[in-house]
Formats: structure tokens, sequence, C-alpha cells
């Protein structure tokens, strides 16, 4: 039995045993290339939700603040990032029902509008793992592999963490070379270079607050733009604004950012929004050996120590 | 080597703890220690308390450097406020510095409350570090957005 | 009408730089084409769909200057008159729309915004006729076509071999009589101009029946409908921002030492503080009820203070929606509600 109706078997289940009272899931719309987050309440609708490499979405950003009890459809980042919302207490446990995906990645369709010049697609067709797009003037067949987000280039974590129930059979690990190969190169420039190159990126930024509104862990409930006593950064388009607000969003994820992507993906000018936060994740790795969600129970980086924490750029 | 005004003197901005850094100051002082005048002190209670904000915000407003001071770890007067604030300068630091912030801008150290000298000592390097520097320029906030498309 | 071969198109550019603030098309990266300033008539990029970033923000910018000042002398207003009389090249029919329903908020009888004024004033319109409607544009269902003539200074349009020019208003008819190097049309143009209109409105591929909207939405308030169809919204305002019409702003303040200033910064009805009150009260405090008054802004108030529909069909929402949400879908299931 394929994924999806497994997926959809589960989801059934669940609501006709009321074990919870709503299953967050994708569902197809139309929309070539993409799926849609669906809320399911009626057992009778469960037969939309699919379940294929356009289900981008981190659906864990819509457990938080929920008063009910939600099965959430969930793929390895997206399992992690529970995690971390269960350990800081935004979730209870009980309350999730954790419907866990092995993911082999996820389409990135800007990659695909890349490819094809900016064609207008007009409709797409999966089958195995051929995507046929279609425009007025052009039809192509495109490998799914080809086209991966590039969070998913180097994930380790294609299975759930933490689930309460897997569909399918764990995935074998991705032979990933050098995740952080783009941020050593970077690390690896001048200083004037990097400059340049967050200068650039970070100049498209339009402050629209897509990327903190799509991440599951941007969950306060006022953040630090919207505080006005102190004002911690302007809110205009001022380069230097700007950075502060990324470089402190970024900050803001430190050790709790499962690197979904949802943020760059969300950003309709395409900052480069993952060079900062996976950064961070780099050196929380080298600098205390910890990685977000794996555990429950596990200690956050910033809010623990250890006596012999390197100190070395301390006089 | 940036190109420097006449007569410019950095401005650098000092967080101390006022249980070991800033009582280190004290004693630089009353061991009539010289040290560069360029740093401007603010007090915290503990190294632990400065929020990643305060240094950053310093930058845009146009402090040429930032030092952040405490106790020696072990001996923080709130037992373990430091051993946070280790945590979270390291990736801060890193994270400037990997953005495009001239390494030798931001400066951490621990100066306990009887090393007088040390604390000129620090306030001296850090003074000539940002000195050859020159006067910041990538974060700091300039003039108004006017809005008009360029 | 006239014409101009189509890589001569510079050249046109090229003079009225020299004596205009001429913006229009750049490519941005390798997706994004936007609005900016052109210095040279080789950084247009005319071979494009559409702007990211909608032509209200030339006149409506995401931050904008009122007034500063230093110490306690008196506060400088900003320099209300732009150096330059402005040209904006290539500008679709959607965005040239929009225009007219702002004019309607910020030139309106009661309410004169300078700010707004003053750049619409200093600015005349080049708009290019829109050969590629993409998937979601629904413009025709706003009457609205990808060869409208309508708000705009001069018209243009890709014949194919040579761009053509027709002045609208007599404000662009000066301009285009002074480029030199312009041709005549020739007789077979206006045949020509009519059947690629006609391709182009077959390429708009959506349609949405917005005729009884206004009076459905005021009878469906309090439907259960809107319980639903927020819950995959993410408040994130990329609608808001890059809509052509949406124009709520936020006024803050910015001070250092004994200077400041005061900006207008857009805003979005989609945020969770939008609404909130200094007493903590927010009438609008969830999602549903800021989707409900998106649409019932743009669908219904808008049309009850202007007489007009607050929505131009540039799909811009639609395209760009993190989640997916769509609009015309949307629309749709309010049309079907018994």
């Amino acid at each position: 039995m394929d994924l999806q109706t497994k997926l959809r078997q589960e989801a059934r289940k669940l609501l006709e045993e009321k074990l919870v009272d709503v299953v967050i899931g994708y569902e197809d719309e139309g929309a070539p290339l993409r799926t849609t987050p669906c809320f399911i309440t009626d057992p009778q609708d469960v037969d939309r939700l699919v379940w294929n490499p356009f289900c981008d979405h981190n659906l864990a950003r819509y457990l938080t603040a929920r008063k009910d009890k939600a099965a959430v459809v969930a793929k390895g980042c997206d399992t992690r990032a529970i995690v971390v919302l269960i350990n800081e207490n935004q979730i209870e446990r009980k309350n999730v029902n954790i419907l866990g995906m092995p993911c082999g990645g996820i389409v990135d369709r800007k990659k695909i509008y890349n490819h094809l010049k900016n064609g207008d697609v007009r409709e797409a067709v999966l089958k195995d793992k051929v995507i046929t797009v279609k425009g007025l003037e052009f039809t192509a067949d495109l490998m799914v592999d080809d086209f991966l987000a590039d969070c998913c280039l180097s994930c380790r974590h294609r299975n759930p963490v933490l689930c309460d129930v897997q569909i399918g059979e764990n995935l074998p690990p991705l032979d990933v070379k050098d995740e952080y190969k783009k941020i050593k190169q970077l690390e690896e420039s001048t200083s004037e270079e990097r400059w340049e190159y967050f200068r650039k990126t970070l100049s498209k930024c339009i402050r629209c607050y897509a990327c903190r509104e799509a991440c599951p862990l941007c969950y306060c409930q006022q953040c630090f733009t919207d505080q006005n006593f102190p004002a911690w950064v302007g809110k205009t388009t001022d380069i230097s604004d700007t950075i502060v607000f990324h470089i402190m969003r970024a900050f803001h994820t430190t050790g709790r950012c499962v690197d979904c992507g949802a943020c760059e993906r969300s950003c309709p000018n395409n900052v480069d929004i993952r060079m900062l936060t996976k950064k961070i994740a780099k050196d929380v790795k080298e600098l205390f050996g910890d990685e977000a969600g794996l555990q429950l129970e596990e200690k956050a980086p910033l809010s623990f120590y250890n006596e012999d924490d390197p100190q070395d750029f301390i006089k | 080597m940036q190109e420097q005004p006449e007569n410019w003197e950095p401005r650098i901005i000092a967080f101390l703890c006022s249980w070991c850094s800033y009582a280190g100051a004290d004693l630089a002082g009353v061991s009539r220690r010289r040290y560069s005048p360029n740093v401007r002190i603010v007090k915290v209670p503990c190294s632990g308390r400065v929020n990643p904000f305060y240094i950053v915000k310093s930058l845009q407003q146009g402090c040429d450097g930032v030092l952040v001071s405490g106790c020696h770890p072990g001996e923080c007067h709130y037992s373990n406020g430091n051993y946070y604030a280790r945590r979270r300068f390291a990736i801060l630091k890193r994270l400037l510095e990997y953005i495009g912030l001239e390494e030798g801008r931001v400066h951490f150290s621990w100066v306990s409350a009887s090393e007088g000298d040390k604390f000129a000592k620090v306030v001296n390097e850090v003074t000539e570090t940002v000195r050859k520097l020159g006067p910041a320029t990538r974060l700091v906030k300039h003039s108004p957005v006017d809005g008009v498309v360029n | 009408m006239k014409t101009i071969k189509k890589d001569k198109i510079n050249t046109v550019l090229d003079f009225l730089i020299k004596k205009y603030q001429v913006f229009g098309p750049v490519q941005k990266d390798d997706l994004v084409v936007d609005f900016g300033r052109i210095q040279n008539g080789a950084q247009a990029c005319l071979e494009f769909s559409n702007t990211n970033e909608p032509a209200k923000k030339l006149f409506f910018p995401q931050a904008e200057t009122l007034f500063s000042y230093t110490g306690s002398d008196a506060a400088q207003v900003s320099e209300l008159k732009p150096e330059k009389p402005r040209i904006i090249f290539g500008m679709r029919p959607c965005d040239a729309k929009s225009l007219s329903l702002l004019d309607a908020v910020f030139d309106g009888p009661d309410y004169k915004d300078p700010y707004y004024i003053v750049k619409r004033k200093n600015t005349t319109i080049f708009t290019l006729a829109c050969r590629r409607p993409r998937s979601n544009c629904f413009c025709d269902s706003l009457g609205i076509g990808p060869f409208s003539k309508k708000d705009t200074d001069v018209f243009m349009a890709d014949l194919g071999d040579r761009y053509v020019f027709e002045p609208i208003t007599p404000g662009g008819a000066d301009i285009l009589n002074k480029i030199p190097g312009l041709e005549n049309a020739r007789p077979t143009d206006a045949e020509r101009l009519k059947n690629l209109r006609s391709e182009a409105e077959s390429k708009v591929a959506r349609k949405v029946d917005l005729d009884n909207l206004p009076e459905k939405l005021a009878r469906i308030f309090d439907h259960p409908f809107w319980d639903g169809i927020h819950q995959k919204c993410l408040g994130c305002g990329i609608c808001t921002y890059l809509c052509p019409t949406c124009h709520c702003f936020d006024i803050v303040d910015e001070q250092k030492d004994d200077k400041g200033r005061r900006i207008r910064i857009w805003d979005s009805c989609s945020y969770p503080t939008f609404t909130l009150e200094a007493s903590g009260h927010n009438p609008r405090a969830t999602g549903k009820e800021r989707m409900r008054q998106r649409l019932m802004h743009k669908f219904r108030y808008f049309v009850e203070n202007y007489g007009e529909i607050a929505c131009v069909g540039c799909g811009r929402c639609i395209n760009h929606c993190p989640v997916g949400s769509d609009l015309i879908r949307e629309i749709e299931n309010i049309n079907n509600l018994k």
C-alpha cells in the first residue's frame, strides 16, 4: 500500500475513534507544483490528504496555541521542530499525535522556475519520480531528485525522530558529504567579501516578516521587532536595520532551528536566510556538540552550560 | 586599514559586570594606572545580563568597538551568569564576524576585581585594535531612508 | 501611434533619462524583476511577466520620511518635490489601474496626502501591454485587460519586431512628441495590435465572478465559513505587501541624540498587532477576524466607500503566498455559499 493511502487510513481511524479533533496535513488544490495545508475534522474528508514531494510546509507551525488535540503529518525536520516545541513547553506531548513520514526530500519550486527561465507552469503532473510540467508554449519532464530543496540535499534526519505512528519504513541515510559546504566557503572568504554578500542578499528584504511567520519556532507573542520600549530595531528597509533584524532573528533560533527551510521558501524576494541560521547551527554543533530537536527533555544550548565551554575568544 | 579622519579617536563602549570587572576598572583608577580614555563604561550587574542587542545596537549607533567583561568562570557573583554569557557571546561573535563585521570590533574579557592592571591592559589592547580598523561603517545606521527608489 | 524597432528601445530610454528620473523593470535576480531606477537604457528588462513588487512602491514607498528634526529647531518637512519629474516605463495595466484606486484614498475629497500627490503629479506613466499573462492572472474579471489603455499616459505594446506607442493623455503626448527616432505606425499595426490583444486575453486563464460579491459579503459576516479559511494563513503579510492596492501603513519615530524623524512604513492587517489597542484589547484577535477583514475591505468596504473593488487581478497574492492560499478559490467558495 502506498504511503498516501496508509496516511489516509490512519487519519480516518484517528478521527472516527475521536482520538484527535483535527488532522493537519497537506492537500492538493490544483495549483501546479504545490500542496497546501489542510485541517481535516471529518473522517469522510481524509481522502483530501496527499503525500508527495510538494508537501513542503512545516506543519508544526500550526501546533502552538492550539486548544484541541491535533494529529499532524510531519516529515523528519518537522518532527524535530515538534520536539523543540514540546521541550519549550509550547505544546503538550499528549495533545499532539505525530504521523511521522520518512521523507526523501521536497521539491523547491523556485529551482524549477529557474530551470525553466521563469516559464509559466500551468500544469504539473507527478508520476513516480518524474514531474511533467506544461506551460502554454512548453512541456518538460523533470526529475524530482534534480530539484530538491537545499536543506534536503544535506538532510541527516529523513526519518521522524519522534512520532506516534510512522507511515512507512525508515529511509536509509543520505550520504551527506558536507552539509556546511556553502557556509564554509563564506567563512573562508574575506571579511569584505562576506559583508558584500550579506549586504546584497539582505538588501532584497522588504520586511514582510514571512520568514518569521513561517518558522514554527518564532512563536513569541510579541516579536522584538514590534517592541517600542525599547525599539530594538527600526522597521524600515534601511539596510542596517534589515541586517540587524535578520541576524537577531537567526540568533534567536540558536540551538533551536531544525533547518526545515520554511523561512527561505516563504521569502518572496529570495533572500538567503538559511546562510545565517545554518551558520549558527554549525557553531552550536562545533562549540557545544548540540543539535536541535533530537530528544525530548534535551537541554537548550543557551539555557545550559559546561564548565569547560570554549573560551579562546575571551581575553 | 581604513581611511581615518584627522583627530579621530575610537569610541568604544564597555559593558562591565559590577562585581568583578567594574571593580577592576575602579582599582585601575585608584592605582593611578594610565590607560586609553576611549572607553565609555556601562555597568551591568552581571555579564550574563548583557543582551546581545546591547552589542548590536551599540554598533548600529556608531560605536567603533564593543567590550564586554565579566567575572572569571567559577567566580560569578550570581554563580553562573558568566557561563551563560560565555555561550551566548561565542555564538554572537562568530555570527557578527561571519556577516562581515571586521574582526576586532567586538571583544570579551574576564577581569576580576583585583585585576586593575589587566583591565588597563585590555582597554589599551582593544583601543589599539579598533584604532587600526578605523571608524565603524558596516553596521552603522546612516541617513534616513527617503523612500525614493534608487 | 508611433513605433520604434525593438533593438532601439534603449535609445528611447537614454533620451528620457537625460530629462527625467526613469524607473522601470530591472532584473534583480534569476527569478525577480522589480522596479528600479534606470540610469541607462540597457538596464531595463522589458521581457518579463510582471514585477514582484507592485508599482505602488514608487508612490507609496515601504518607508518614507514625513519630517525630520534637529534639536529644538522647527521640524523640517521632507522635501516634497522630486528633483526631476519621473517616468515609469513598463508598468503593466493592472498596476496602472491600482494607482487610480490608491488615488481614491490618498487624493480624495476628504483627504489629500501631500507625499503621495507630489509623486503622482510629477510622474508620467508608460504602460507596457501584457503579452504574457501568467497562470494566476485574472485582470479581466476586474474590467482591466492585458492590453487595457486606461489609467496611463502612454500605452506601449510589443508588436514582435517593434514597440508601438500610443499617447493617451496630453501629458503623455507631449513627452512622446519629443522623443527622437520614432517612426509612424504602419497601417497594418492597428490590426496586429488587435490580434495580439485577443491572444493575450486568451492567456488569462482564471476568471472569477465578482458581480454580487459586495452584497454577499455583507450578508455573511457571521457565517461559519470564516472559521475554516484562515486556518492555514500564516499572517505573514506577503499578500498585503505585494498587493498593488493594499495601502495600510504605520507611523514610527526614530531618534538618535538630538536628531530624529517620523516615518511612514507599510503595515498589514494580517499582523496580529495591527489592531492591538493600548489597553491590550484586540478587536481582531485571531486570524479569522483578520482574514475576514482583508476580504471584506477589498471586496465590500472599498466598494461602499469608493465605488470600486480594491483588486486588480494581478495574482501576486496567489503566486507568493507561502501556504498556497488562493484568493480566487476563496471568492468562488463565498459565491457558492448558501
